[in-house]
């Protein structure tokens, strides 16, 4: 028995939704990274689905970018986070309140 | 179709070929560069900074008094037209021009300059004082001269910021506050009048095709009834501030007390005159049928700034609060002159404009004598400065009479002008106007007495109050002598200021009435000529004898239908 | 070793025999100021590890705006061969040469000459050598330059990216200060974020239409009649909150006022007007030629956001009182009138909107660098009342800050003015008659705000002040606007702009301009007020950015 696509559309919309929910609301600012993460593959999920439902390369190839940038991102966010928790002792989000207004 | 007309007309005369000499760019150019010239001394070269200064503004004078010996009278429309492309892509063009109804406000301006530099310079900075001053100079000429709508807009903005510069950097105590207010009220109001005129040009290029913001080729835009008032609204608010016209005042007060003596000579004489020569330019030429809907309404506005500001004037103990109030209500006066919509009352308003730019710089600079001696604007600490310092006493009777407008001096040709042609077609609102006379009598005369009469009683440590210097005496004379000359004989200027005002009432009038017939007729230039000299000699008939008045906008739709049959 | 290779040579030929790939053939030229971006950057990087001892931030701010000055060359070029011989894509059609995109290489290529003069000073002053700020802001220039020219969603992604993580980490260079760690990891979260939900927005669009190109997706559309695909208006929404986000447009802007004040202050000028320049390219290109259909689905939604941004950004910076944060709400009010050519939709509005940036970029960095000058060491001196008396202490810099504020605010004669009223006439032609009113509203309003500045910096000049006899021998002033090494051009406009207000009295609040800040200055100002008289060849300029599709 195949699993339509729309299951897996849905999956993806449910994953998205989660991650802008979880940074919306999460204080960690890992936490948070991690749903940034769970977006960016949402939206790989859902390439690969056209990409197979239009019988396209070109989406499955969208999918191996997302992922070289998502590294890069990794590798950026976490050197910043440890640059900033360097110093202290938690790592939420409302720690850095230098700045109001 | 209505409007049409007005192009054919305003464009016949003399469009002046090419120049030998580009005279009015000159006068744009000349104080800009001589700013620039200015900012490149050195700060401790006082002496030749003023020099520089002074000469600029003198040749400026030189300038447009050679434009007045070039204009040829008798022709409504523009002359020594100077036309660059500027912004070809945009339809903007350098587009200098002169009529009837710009060269006297020129020659106005190109006189006070001088007059305002050598009389109330600054102390402090003379170098980037007088830079400003050049700059604004240069805005004020450009926006006289504009025939493009968004050059006129871009000098009409631009003179903002030197006056910000004076005020913020050379006034009084609450400099940052005044100058802060002035340059928000019409920054914002004018700020409209930009999406005005692109709305205008863009249906303008809608019916035609071309892009161009030439006030000449837009006059013939066809408007609706509704885009017509929104238009003329936008525009009219950036000038009712300007002026400024009740209830748009609030800022004028504070800017011109707070405002170094030369600012308050250059605010309300020059830069007054923007807004109302916005009005009778861009209102009365680009929306002549919204001008005649609207016109009861900016009548009565009229009216009231002259009572109200008559009124407030009248409590003062500020000297020069006095006089901006007086501003106000005399502005006033222009302003019912300019919806009164007769050719009279037009002509009147726009001497008058001349005439108040020229006496109210004369009372502030007069008013700023007594605070370099006195150190203080309070009527109340002042007195019996007559005894003392009886010429200064007399100068200042003669500018108070004119402001005033006692007859002999300017101000009265103005007033009465205005008032009998807006008796013709207004008496309601003139009977009040002529209250704001008697108002105006009675607190400069009040004020006056309590200024110079009385005994002056001695205070301990100040000298007696000094004469006036011949320096001072020099910087006035020729403020004096224009009030005494224009009082006296106002005819020439009448004559070159009544074939432009009558093209535009001719104008206003079709729009109002369209079953006068005028688009497209070839002979057009040729019949505006007529009614001119017609109209021309009517005032000559007035002013000469008092004899029975005509009607100038009826005897021109009579001339109109002698015409066609 | 050679397994491997052949192992991966196996691989390749048997990709390209089954058909599925085909490597396209590409056209070096097309992407070559992006090239000489990244070249540069290699070349900086080798040399800064291989030189023997370090070398000082002026040879790299050298070297960098010698790196912008050559791909602002090859950039010129481009033009020329555009108008020329017409626009074309290349790279298998990923790349598109147009005169819009590579108006915004010149323009990135002009960011990139100016932004490295600007930061010298600071990065001197903070004592932080090498050549990380320079390489940063090459890579994220030439993530710029690829989002100006792509053609396919895919490439905008790559190429946002590109453009974005080195802003992120440029946010957090002061590693001293928290706030600049602050920043960055603010901006780094909320950026990632709008990267997500961009690409997101980019899946679905490929789902609803078949292809990530541009033109394909155009074409898709334009034989297809979409009225109500839930997928693709999902998708097209998803894209604009990512475009939103980055450009900072309410109501997607919470990052900027954080970000801008915590960032180093040249950092934030280069990420003000380098963000905005891509972010706003190719969404103009995204928009305008890819969903020109669904046009009436989204120009009200820009209508919105155009009226939100203009009035939060005008009214909240009303009553900020620390000068970067001013700014950053400030340069929300521009974006929303960036925001009124995208509205119109039409070959005017993208001119204006260009024009717009063009100008709006050389006014912001040169406002973030003398507010960087004023911050004075530690960079944290940012209060409205440290300005108070600048224009008696330090006249020219005064100036030239008035200049560019005033420019900012629409001043009559300087460029800031044409560019609002360029917009403001698109948006008239295309009858956004209320939009329009709205802009020029917040533009009052807007002034209050910079006539503070100015008058907190003039408002003394034509006073007598009591001299501090005993701050006379303290420190020489260094702000030194006259440069006897500047070439002619720049003697000329520094003349004036040094001569403009007297010499100031000696102070101890007198803060330095090196001379590197002070040539970037010159350049600001001297576009301000140069094209601000004399638009022309800049208006020319912005009328052949048109888009193809």
């Amino acid at each position: 028995m195949s699993i339509d696509a729309s299951w897996y559309l849905t999956l993806a919309a449910a994953l998205f939704t989660i991650g802008v929910v979880g940074l919306l609301v999460r204080r960690n600012v890992l936490v948070m990274f991690m749903c940034i993460e769970l977006m960016l593959n949402a939206a790989n999920l859902t390439f690969v689905t056209y990409a197979r439902a239009l019988d396209d390369v070109g989406g499955q190839v969208a999918v191996f970018f997302v992922l070289v940038v998502a590294a890069a991102e990794v590798v950026v966010g976490l050197g910043i986070i440890v640059a900033i928790f360097r110093r202290k002792v938690g790592a939420t989000a409302d720690d850095a309140h230098v700045m109001k207004g | 179709m209505t409007a049409s007309a007005f192009g054919p007309i305003l464009t016949a005369g003399i469009t002046g070929g090419q120049q030998a000499f580009p005279f009015l760019t000159a006068l744009v150019l000349v104080p800009a560069g001589a700013a620039v010239l200015v900012m490149l001394l050195p700060r401790s070269a006082t002496w030749a900074i003023r020099a520089a200064g002074m000469a600029a503004t003198l040749a400026v004078l030189g300038i447009a008094a050679a434009v007045l010996d070039q204009f040829q009278a008798g022709f409504g429309g523009y002359q020594m037209v100077s036309e660059h492309p500027w912004i070809a892509p945009l339809g903007i063009s350098w587009t200098l021009g002169v009529d009837g109804i710009s060269l006297f406000l020129v020659l106005m301006s190109a006189v006070l300059f001088p007059v305002a530099l050598a009389g109330a310079t600054a102390r402090e900075n003379p170098k980037s004082f007088t830079a400003w001053v050049l700059f604004l100079e240069a805005a004020c000429l450009g926006s006289f001269l504009s025939i493009d709508v968004l050059l006129f807009f871009l000098f009409f903005e631009a003179t903002l910021v030197p006056v910000y510069f004076l005020i913020a950097g050379w006034g009084h105590e609450r400099r940052g506050y005044a100058a802060t207010k002035f340059f928000l009220y019409t920054f914002a109001a004018s700020a409209f009048m930009l999406v005005g005129i692109v709305s205008l040009v863009f249906i303008h290029q809608g019916q035609t095709g071309v892009t161009t913001f030439d006030i000449r080729e837009l006059a013939s835009t066809h408007l609706s009834g509704t885009a017509d008032i929104v238009l003329f609204l936008s525009f009219t608010a950036a000038f009712a501030v300007k002026a400024p016209v009740f209830p748009f005042h609030t800022w004028s007060p504070d800017a011109y007390g707070e405002s170094p003596a030369a600012g308050s000579v250059l605010l309300a004489g020059v830069m007054a005159k923007l807004g109302t020569y916005g009005i009778i330019r861009f209102d009365l030429g680009l929306f002549p049928h919204a001008v005649v809907v609207l016109a009861p309404l900016l009548l009565t506005l009229g009216v009231v700034g002259i009572i109200y500001g008559g009124i407030v004037a009248a409590v003062q103990h500020d000297l020069k609060r006095l006089v901006a109030y007086s501003s106000l209500a005399h502005l006033g006066f222009i302003v019912v002159g300019l919806f009164a919509l007769t050719g009279e009352s037009l002509s009147g308003a726009v001497l008058q404009m001349v005439n108040h730019g020229i006496y109210t710089a004369a009372l502030f600079l007069l008013i700023a004598m007594i605070y370099r001696r006195r150190g203080t604007f309070a009527i109340p600490k002042l007195k019996g400065l007559q005894s003392s310092a009886p010429v200064l006493a007399a100068v200042f009777t003669v500018v108070m009479l004119a402001s005033i407008g006692v007859p002999g001096l300017n101000g009265f040709v103005g007033e009465f002008l205005i008032l009998s042609g807006t008796f013709l077609t207004h008496r309601w609102w003139a009977v009040a106007a002529t209250g704001g006379v008697v108002v105006a009598a009675a607190y400069f005369l009040w004020a006056y007495q309590r200024v110079f009469h009385g005994k002056a009683e001695p205070v301990t440590g100040e000298a007696p109050f000094a004469e006036m210097t011949w320096r001072e005496a020099l910087v006035l004379a020729p403020l004096v002598v224009l009030i005494v000359a224009l009082g006296v004989y106002p005819q020439p200027v009448l004559e070159r200021i009544t074939p432009s005002v009558d093209a535009l009432v001719l104008h206003v009038e079709q729009a109002a009435h369209p079953r006068i017939p005028l688009a497209g007729q070839p002979v057009s230039g040729t019949l505006a000529a007529r009614t001119s000299t017609a109209y021309s000699s009517s005032v000559t008939l007035q002013l000469g004898t008092g004899g029975e008045r005509v009607p100038a906008t009826r005897a021109t739709g009579r001339e109109t239908k002698g015409a066609r049959t | 070793m050679t397994g491997s290779t052949a192992i991966l040579a196996s691989m390749a030929a048997h990709l390209l025999a089954a058909g599925g790939i085909a490597m396209p053939r590409i056209d070096y030229t097309a992407i070559l100021p992006e090239l000489i971006l990244l070249g540069g950057m290699l070349v900086l990087v080798l040399v800064s590890s291989l030189s023997p001892r370090p070398l000082p931030t002026e040879a790299y701010a050298t070297a960098t705006v010698g790196i912008g000055i050559a791909s602002l060359v090859a950039s010129l070029v481009l033009w020329r061969d555009v108008s020329d011989h017409g626009p074309f894509t290349a790279v298998a059609r990923a790349v598109n040469v147009d005169g819009f995109g590579v108006l915004f290489l010149v323009l990135v290529s002009c960011i990139l000459v100016v932004a490295p003069l600007l930061a010298a000073g600071h990065l001197r002053r903070e004592g932080v050598g090498g050549c990380e700020y320079y390489v940063l802001a090459l890579i994220s220039g030439s993530g710029a330059m690829f989002m100006a020219t792509a053609n396919d969603l895919v490439l905008i992604f790559l190429a946002l990216e590109i453009l974005s993580i080195p802003l992120y980490i440029l946010a957090g260079f002061d590693h001293l200060r928290e706030s600049s760690g602050e920043a960055a990891m603010k901006y780094f979260v909320l950026g990632a974020f709008s990267s997500a939900i961009f690409v997101y927005g980019i899946a679905l669009t490929y789902g609803a239409t078949g292809s990530t190109n541009l033109a394909q997706i155009a074409a898709f559309l334009a034989r297809n009649v979409v009225t109500s695909d839930g997928v693709l208006l999902g998708g097209l929404a998803l894209l604009l909150v990512g475009f939103a986000f980055k450009v900072a447009a309410v109501p997607f802007h919470m990052w900027t006022p954080d970000v801008y004040q915590g960032s180093p202050t040249p950092a934030t000028g280069f990420m003000a007007s380098m963000a905005k320049a891509g972010g706003f390219a190719a969404l103009l290109r995204v928009f305008v030629t890819t969903f020109p259909t669904l046009r009436g689905t989204w120009q009200p939604a820009i209508w919105v956001i155009a009226v939100l941004t203009l009035v939060l950004g005008a009214v909240v910076a009303l009553v900020q009182s620390d000068v970067k944060r001013m700014l950053a709400y400030s340069s929300i009010n521009h974006a929303g009138f960036v925001l009124l050519g995208l509205q119109a939709a039409t070959a005017r509005g993208v001119a204006g909107s260009v024009f717009y940036l063009f100008t709006y970029s050389f006014l912001v960095l040169g406002s973030f660098a003398v507010v960087s000058a004023v911050g004075g060491k530690g960079d944290e001196r940012h209060g409205l009342e440290r300005y108070r008396g600048l224009g008696r202490r330090q006249p020219a810099l005064a100036v030239t800050f008035a200049v560019l504020l005033l420019a900012q605010a629409g001043a009559p004669f300087t460029t800031g003015f044409f560019a609002k009223f360029y917009v403001v006439e698109a948006a008239v032609s295309a009858h956004s008659y209320a939009l329009a009113a709205v802009a020029m509203g917040t533009a009052a309003v807007a002034a209050f705000f910079y006539l503070r500045l100015v008058f907190l910096m003039f408002s003394d000049v034509g006073r007598t002040i009591p001299t501090h006899e005993g701050a006379a021998t303290g420190g020489t002033p260094t702000d030194t606007l006259e440069m006897p090494s500047a070439g002619g051009v720049a003697t000329l406009v520094a003349a004036p702009v040094a001569a403009l207000v007297e010499v100031a009295e000696p102070d101890p609040a007198i803060v330095a301009v090196s001379p590197w800040v002070a040539a970037g200055l010159v350049l600001c100002v001297a576009t301000t007020l140069v094209f601000g008289v004399w638009p022309q060849p800049l208006v020319d300029f912005a009328h052949q950015a048109t888009l193809i599709i």
